[in-house]
């Protein structure tokens, strides 16, 4: 009974998600998206994976494998038929006028492109069969169960990102032969599919056939191992623009911005815990103290080269970030992250006022910022600001990880755990949350210094609370405290968005699941910090834990 | 000598007055306690001599110099060093970054080495979880660290705030037993308890507080033999 409940719910559940996904309209739009050319769009193979998820997710814990199949089968049903219900009303009732998605077009990918009553049929027993192929892929092995899901995933990759792939191997030969093997310019070629996904299935077997029969690695050679990825995926980023050209470049650029920023928040935030939600102020300082130092406006002071204005936006923004600390140096937990919220605000809005125009330059902003050059040699495109980028995030990363385990990083840690013992041990409240404003806006200051420069004008408008918030998500979702979650987060929350940029509109609807996944199955984030993942294993299990650490 | 001196302190919540005035002085090598009811301004007493608020009115002094106006880090680098109430320990560092904050600020490296030694000697249990997540102890070693943590500043006086609250009779004993071992050290201790029958037998000097006010003090034996103590406090 309990397990048939679960099913149940998890059928239904199911179902209501891929009742959202279609009536926001993404669904539709991710048809457009084709995978394997003329067989599979991404649409379609959403649609599979919820079925396939849910299949697997109602077979867990419903003991004999019968079962498990019996209750699979229940939750793909349900969901499909849910689904189906979902098409056949679009397809009888006028909805349009209340959801713009519920479109003929989504309704005929809801049925296959059948009429509404077989294609009804059609999703139910497509829901039906996935639910259950997922509840045999949860039973079945785990090395073939993770085999299938390596090659699907491949191969999924490969589709959805294969305008950006053909575009790096522009080559002709053997390369260029591979290519026309495996791509049209819509998509995978049904061979190229199958060649992927058996390439990737078959080396997944075979890697964890040696680990199964070998030995279970040790967590030196874990470490040893993530770090290996790590130096390939770096390897990787410096060599992408290269290949790949201008557009891969600017994405690349905005996700090094974000690194800096998410190194200078993840100071404040991971480590001292001063939650910080006006963080674009800094950033925004940075900007600003380029382009008055740089433009060649009239509003520019003093048309300094990028090499003298980048120290000393650095400065100012250090400055500013002592400043922003003074007023919130005694606020707490929730009010600091409301007061932040409100001072970042203020300096937008100054930016902003006719007050601050004669300086400011006001809504018109800061005009003609010079590109930066080494000798005569302009870093004028974006791959060049890429690299620029890249060797500013190395140096601060550098940075970062010295303070992580200097004095000062541990008072920042025992602040975070407890502001009055850390006092009555000897840390200096006051200096070290200083520092922490400081030393985090210095980073933020220097992604701000290098788009000013980047764009060639700064407005008022680019700094929008929404950069603060993004800022923010992608430390939680990469880990906090933690600089390889840092990047992580970074490529995977703005990074992945820009590449799928006709789904921008959907961003924070994924940042909303993002968030929501990762905080229920994953909290310390997808590579957290050794401090994080001890702490959330200490809250997990073990004898006695947190409540006699409370105040009494 | 007295090492630490309170004169006429009072200390106010907003209006209301936490402390009404009150006098205390512990002498150099001695223990001395304060015990009193809950609410009657105990730890307000500690929180105040360790500077985390300010008084309105009246005087501490230190070894012979006013804390007026010092932040809690300056007095802790005086050598006065409290062992917070419910232990406090930071929870999400180890035992051994427990220890290590607790030298936070020392830079004599091989003089923290041995007294990290010397505690480990102390607090056998802990040189077993050293690298244990301190929020995963139990309450008795949990105090164990905050004690430690606090001996760790090597300081010439402790301020110890209810050490025994919440722990089980036979780890009550250890505790005191713990205390007696510090000052025999040759730390000079101000301890606040609920427990007062423990807190005066071991005590050398005991204040009786009641709503802000010392209304007793004296040699902790006799206090114990008060007939007012011992209805109000002893059951």
């Amino acid at each position: 009974m309990k397990t048939l409940t679960k099913a149940a719910t998890t059928g239904l559940l199911f179902g209501v998600g891929g009742v959202y996904l279609a009536l926001v309209g993404l669904l539709e739009m991710m048809q457009a998206r084709p995978i394997v050319f003329g067989a599979v769009n991404l649409g379609q193979a959403v649609l599979a994976l919820l079925a396939l998820a849910c299949g697997a997710v109602a077979a867990r814990d419903a003991g004999p494998a019968f079962a498990r199949a019996g209750a699979g089968l229940l939750g793909g049903l349900l969901a499909g038929a849910l689904m189906a219900l979902l098409q056949v009303i679009v397809a009888t009732v006028p909805l349009q006028g209340m959801f713009i998605a519920a479109s003929p077009a989504l309704r005929n990918m809801l049925a296959f492109g059948f009429a509404p009553g077989p294609g009804a049929l059609a999703m139910l027993l497509g829901g039906g069969i996935g639910g259950l192929a997922g509840a045999v892929l949860a039973v079945s092995v785990p090395s073939l169960r993770r085999a299938i899901v390596a090659g699907a995933a491949a191969v999924v990759i490969a589709g959805v990102f294969q305008e950006l792939i053909q575009l790096m191997i522009q080559y002709e030969g053997i390369i260029g032969w591979i290519r026309d093997f495996v791509y049209t310019w819509q998509g995978l070629r049904p061979q190229g599919a199958v060649a992927i996904f058996v390439i990737a299935g078959g080396t997944s077997l075979v890697l964890s056939h040696r680990s199964s029969a070998g030995h279970v690695p040790s967590p030196d050679q874990r470490r040893r191992r993530r770090f290996i990825s790590a130096g390939v995926a770096l390897l990787v980023l410096v060599l992408m623009p290269l290949l790949a050209g201008a557009y891969i470049g600017e994405v690349l650029m905005l996700v090094g911005l974000y690194i800096l920023m998410g190194m200078g928040l993840n100071l404040e935030v991971g480590l001292a815990g001063l939650l910080d939600l006006g963080f674009v102020a800094f950033f925004a300082v940075g900007a600003y103290t380029t382009a008055l130092l740089m433009s060649g406006s009239s509003i520019g002071l003093l048309h300094l080269s990028y090499w003298e204005a980048m120290p000393i936006a650095v400065l100012v923004s250090i400055l500013g970030g002592v400043l922003f600390g003074l007023p919130v140096l005694g606020v707490r937990g929730d009010y600091l992250a409301v007061a932040t919220l409100g001072l970042g605000e203020i300096v937008r809005i100054v930016v902003l006022s006719d007050f601050a125009a004669p300086l400011l330059g006001g809504p018109q902003g800061v005009l003609d910022i010079p590109k930066p050059s080494i000798g005569s040699f302009e870093l004028g495109s974006p791959v060049k600001l890429f690299y620029l980028t890249l060797v500013c995030a190395g140096v601060a990363a550098f940075i970062a990880w010295r303070l992580e385990n200097s004095r000062l990083g541990r008072a920042w840690e025992a602040l975070r755990d407890d502001e009055d013992v850390a006092q009555a041990l000897g840390v200096n409240l006051i200096r070290s949350k200083l520092l922490a404003y400081g030393l985090g806006a210095a980073f933020a200051g220097l992604g701000g210094s290098i788009f000013a420069t980047m764009l060639g004008s700064v407005y008022p408008s680019s700094f929008q609370l929404l950069i603060s918030i993004n800022v923010l998500a992608l430390i939680i979702v990469g880990g906090m405290g933690s600089l390889p979650g840092v990047v992580l987060g970074a490529i995977a929350l703005i990074g992945l968005p820009e590449l799928l940029r006709e789904f921008g509109e959907y961003r924070y609807l994924f940042y909303g699941a993002a968030l929501i996944v990762m905080m229920r199955w994953k909290p310390e984030g997808l590579w957290p910090s050794e401090v994080r993942s001890r702490e959330l294993h200490a809250a997990a299990g073990e004898a006695e834990p947190v409540a006699a650490m409370e105040p009494g | 000598m007295a090492l630490l001196e309170l004169s006429d302190v009072q200390v106010f919540y907003d209006k209301i007055e936490a402390l009404k005035g009150i006098s205390l002085s512990v002498e150099a090598g001695r223990i001395a306690t304060l015990v009193g009811a809950n609410g009657a301004g105990k730890s307000t007493t500690l929180r105040a001599v360790s500077g985390l608020i300010h008084p309105r009115a009246g005087t501490i002094r230190y070894d012979g110099t006013t804390l007026a106006g010092r932040q809690p880090h300056e007095i802790t680098a005086m050598g006065l060093v409290q062992v917070p109430e419910g232990r406090r320990i930071f929870g999400r560092l180890t035992v051994d970054e427990n220890l290590a904050m607790g030298a936070f600020t020392r830079h004599d490296r091989r003089g923290i080495a041995e007294d990290r030694e010397r505690l480990l000697q102390l607090f056998p249990r802990l040189r077993e979880r050293l690298h244990q997540v301190a929020g995963t102890l139990s309450g008795g070693e949990q105090q164990m660290v905050a004690t430690a943590r606090a001996l760790m500043a090597r300081p010439s006086m402790l301020l110890m705030d209810e050490p025994s609250m919440g722990l089980a009779p036979m780890l009550v004993e250890q505790v005191f037993e713990t205390i007696r071992a510090i000052n025999a050290d040759g730390v000079t201790i101000l301890l606040v308890e609920q427990n007062a029958l423990m807190a005066l037998s071991i005590a050398d000097h005991g204040y009786v507080l009641e709503s802000g006010r010392i209304v007793l003090s004296g040699p902790g034996r006799d206090l114990l033999d008060d007939e007012r103590v011992r209805h109000a406090y002893l059951g």
